[in-house]
């Protein structure tokens, strides 16, 4: 097993000091999956935005300026709705969150008396970046709501007044609390009448409302952003970019010689071909982990299943060790596998969902895109991204991939031992 | 050390290896000299059992079969083909085939080190493979071959596109190793390098052996007579009797006993100008088994 990890780990190191190899594996499928995702995504809504609905239950004075002021916010846009439309919206996708302005929320602008909640936010729980974005944008805009109540002392006294009468009216606070608010909302009123409205436009530290989150799952499965369908595509194109690469080296070692110090060395044929199979292998699933990675933190791709996520990355990859060593056996020189490979490849992943993205394909084009095990490997990682797969789901293109790379790999295998005669 | 019997390896139609028998002793360096095609690599990947002979049996050591590894582990390989990682540093390669004979940790370092020194590449250990010179590479061919101290070595051509200087170094690397004990299969050829670094010499052509034993041997038994050439101030005159061929001032006496014939010559009252004794080589054993030379076979 050391000897296995030593040969696939020198396989790596080459793998890595090769220019042109890395160039296919990790350099283009990036600049694809950038590109066609920045295309794409300008296309829908404004790059970079949130697209929310808003639901006015309260309309009031208040309610009105928060949704005025949540419509200044640039990195919103923002659709007035009701509950039911806006729940079934952001249920299929097509808002990334709701925003419900509860009954009571222009009261409960009254400084002391917050009430349960005002604001009720629908959005998937997955979405946990952009529900704490908006709570933030939220946040900033009823305090703004705050901050111009404090700016007219009229309006405040009228509050602390209000206040006070129901907390007179209030019968379950006892009579010595009673005495003590209506002292303190006494001289809050003489101090407000003294304030300097200039002061509380610049922004002072008071609680804002209170928002609520409700989780509303999505339940259609379509990608959240352009992104979500280049980067598998990109995953495939680097894997493809391993697969062509460890194919030509297993001809480059035969015809450089190496291929027969290694079988010179106290080494069993098994080892060889097992150590350039783990290091195809791990090169594939690197590739496929370092462009989620990259993903994730640039480009907001996120992964609904991870554990689906690392399932169908291995069988990925394993098909394509498969195809690997199926290729390696499809020319004798160096030029004739890779031409050959890249001839292979490109066929595949042209069907499968490389150039064109399975979710755009005609129905004629999906079917054809079946022979192409570039097909099922997008399947399986679109399955785990956005696509929700069930594990019975996952389970149909995992065995394809599985099922083609034991084939092709077994052939590869029996012919290069024909080859080494 | 190795037995060899009967060995046979065929190519479609071409018979590359038809029928080779041999055995090198224990310490001792064997050549296998022969012109290109004559079948000495196809004969070393049998040795080593990277091919499977269509006939006839490798016998290492008594009688260990080099399809298994733990044998392949006693033997080192120079192949003919440089087997080496060009974007690999020397170092990296020593690391990487050192492993794979089991090396690790101090064991491992001190015998880079140790292959480094013997081969000289000390100073360029951390360099690529792609950027050494064709010498170098034949080096550290060898260093790799030896790195892991076995007991058998078969050298495949060590010395092709090698400058003068490198090849004299493979030269007493490879005598060194002999005097530690190693057994050395030797193939080539050049016939100056047989005569110079083995013991005996198997003379290989398409595919079979036409003669083995050790230089001396081969050369009296196959060499023909030496040579005396003779170059003469001026032609004799009429009625002395001269040995020989004459070539206008040209002389050229074929014989047994050279030197005998050299002090006949400056006892005839011959006026010489030049006098050169060529005694008979590997190429004249060659020449006289196959009727070519090696170099233009
Ligand atoms: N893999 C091969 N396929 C077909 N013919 C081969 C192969 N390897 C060697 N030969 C032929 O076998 C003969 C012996 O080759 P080889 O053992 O390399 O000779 P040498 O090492 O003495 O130069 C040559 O005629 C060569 O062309
Ligand atoms: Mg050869």
């Amino acid at each position: 097993m050391r000897t296995v990890w030593t040969l696939a780990k020198k396989d790596l190191l080459l793998l890595v000091r090769d220019r042109f190899g890395m160039f296919w594996v990790l350099v283009f499928p990036l600049l694809q999956a950038t590109f066609f995702g920045a295309i794409f995504s300008g296309q829908g809504r404004g790059a970079g935005q949130i697209s929310i609905a808003v639901v006015d239950e309260d309309r009031s004075e208040e309610s009105r300026g928060l949704i005025e002021r949540l419509k200044k916010s640039k990195s919103l846009t923002v659709f007035e709705s009701n509950r039911e439309s806006a729940a079934t919206d952001v249920r299929r996708g097509k808002r990334v969150a709701y925003v419900a302005i509860r009954k009571g929320f222009g009261e409960s602008s009254r400084i002391f008396m917050p009430a349960s909640a005002e604001l009720e936010v629908g959005i998937d729980p997955s979405r946990q970046a952009e529900a704490g974005y908006l709570q933030g944008l939220l946040m900033e805009a009823s305090f703004g709501g705050i901050q111009q109540t404090f700016a007219n002392p009229q309006k405040m006294q009228a509050q602390i007044r209000k206040s006070a009468e129901e907390v007179a009216a209030a019968d379950d606070i006892p009579a010595s609390q009673k005495a003590i608010f209506q002292f303190f909302f006494g001289a809050m009123e003489q101090f407000v009448t003294k304030l300097d409205p200039e002061l509380f436009k610049q922004g002072a530290a008071i609680a804002p409302a209170k928002i609520e989150s409700v989780a509303v799952r999505r339940e259609g499965r379509s990608p959240r952003s352009s992104f979500e369908i280049t980067f598998p595509a990109a995953m495939l194109w680097g894997v493809i970019g391993c697969t062509a690469g460890f194919a030509v080296s297993l001809v480059t070692e035969r015809k450089s010689g190496t291929l027969l110090r290694l079988r010179v060395a106290p080494l069993t044929r098994r080892d060889v071909l097992a150590g350039k199979a783990v290091a195809c292998c791990a090169a594939c699933v690197g590739i496929i982990v370092l462009l989620i990675v990259l993903g994730r933190l640039v480009f907001g791709v996120r992964v609904d299943r991870p554990g689906m996520l690392a399932i169908a990355a291995m069988c990925t990859a394993l098909c394509f060790v498969g195809l690997s060593m199926f290729i390696s056996v499809l020319g004798r020189s160096e030029q004739g596998v890779a031409g050959a490979s890249w001839a292979l490849l490109l066929i595949c992943a042209m069907l499968g969902g490389g150039m064109v993205p399975l979710i755009a394909m005609p129905g004629w084009m999906l079917r054809m895109s079946s022979v192409s095990p570039v097909k099922w490997g997008v399947y399986a990682l679109e399955g785990a991204i956005w696509r929700d797969f069930s594990p019975a789901e996952m389970a149909m293109p995992c065995a394809i991939l599985l099922a083609v790379g034991a084939v092709l790999f077994s052939l590869g295998v029996a012919i290069n031992r024909r080859i080494d005669r | 050390m190795i037995r060899v019997c009967g060995l046979r390896k065929r190519y479609g139609s071409l018979v590359a290896v038809d029928g080779v028998d041999f055995e090198v002793a224990r310490g001792e360096t064997f050549g296998l000299l022969g012109p290109n095609g004559a079948g000495k690599t196809t004969t070393i990947h049998m040795l080593v059992g990277v091919l499977a002979p269509d006939g006839g049996t490798v016998r290492i050591d008594g009688d260990g079969d080099p399809m298994r590894a733990a044998v392949r582990r006693r033997i080192g390989v120079a192949p003919q083909a440089l087997a080496l990682y060009d974007d690999f540093s020397a170092n990296e390669n020593l690391r990487f085939f050192g492993q794979l004979y089991g090396l690790t940790g101090a064991s491992l370092r001190d015998a880079i080190s140790h292959a480094l020194h013997i081969t000289g590449l000390e100073a360029r250990r951390h360099d690529y493979v792609k950027t050494y010179s064709g010498g170098m590479k034949r080096r550290l061919n060898l260093a790799v071959a030896v790195m892991h101290r076995p007991d058998i070595l078969l050298l495949d051509e060590p010395t092709v596109g090698v400058d003068p200087q490198s090849r004299n170094h493979l030269f007493e690397n490879i005598e060194a190793l002999s005097a530690e004990g190693c057994t050395v299969l030797y193939t080539t050829h050049y016939m100056e390098e047989a005569e110079r670094l083995c013991d005996r010499v198997a003379i290989m052509d398409h595919g079979r052996i036409l003669a083995l034993d050790t230089v001396d041997a081969l050369i009296d038994a196959h060499g023909g007579s030496s040579v005396v050439e003779a170059e003469l101030e001026r032609p004799p005159s009429e009625g002395v009797a001269v040995p020989g061929r004459l070539n206008g001032t040209s002389l050229r006496v074929d014989t047994a006993r050279p030197f005998e014939t050299v002090a006949q010559l400056a006892g005839s009252g011959l006026q010489l100008r030049t006098c050169v004794v060529r005694r008979p080589d590997l190429e004249s054993v060659f020449l006289n088994l196959t009727g070519r030379s090696l170099r233009d076979a």
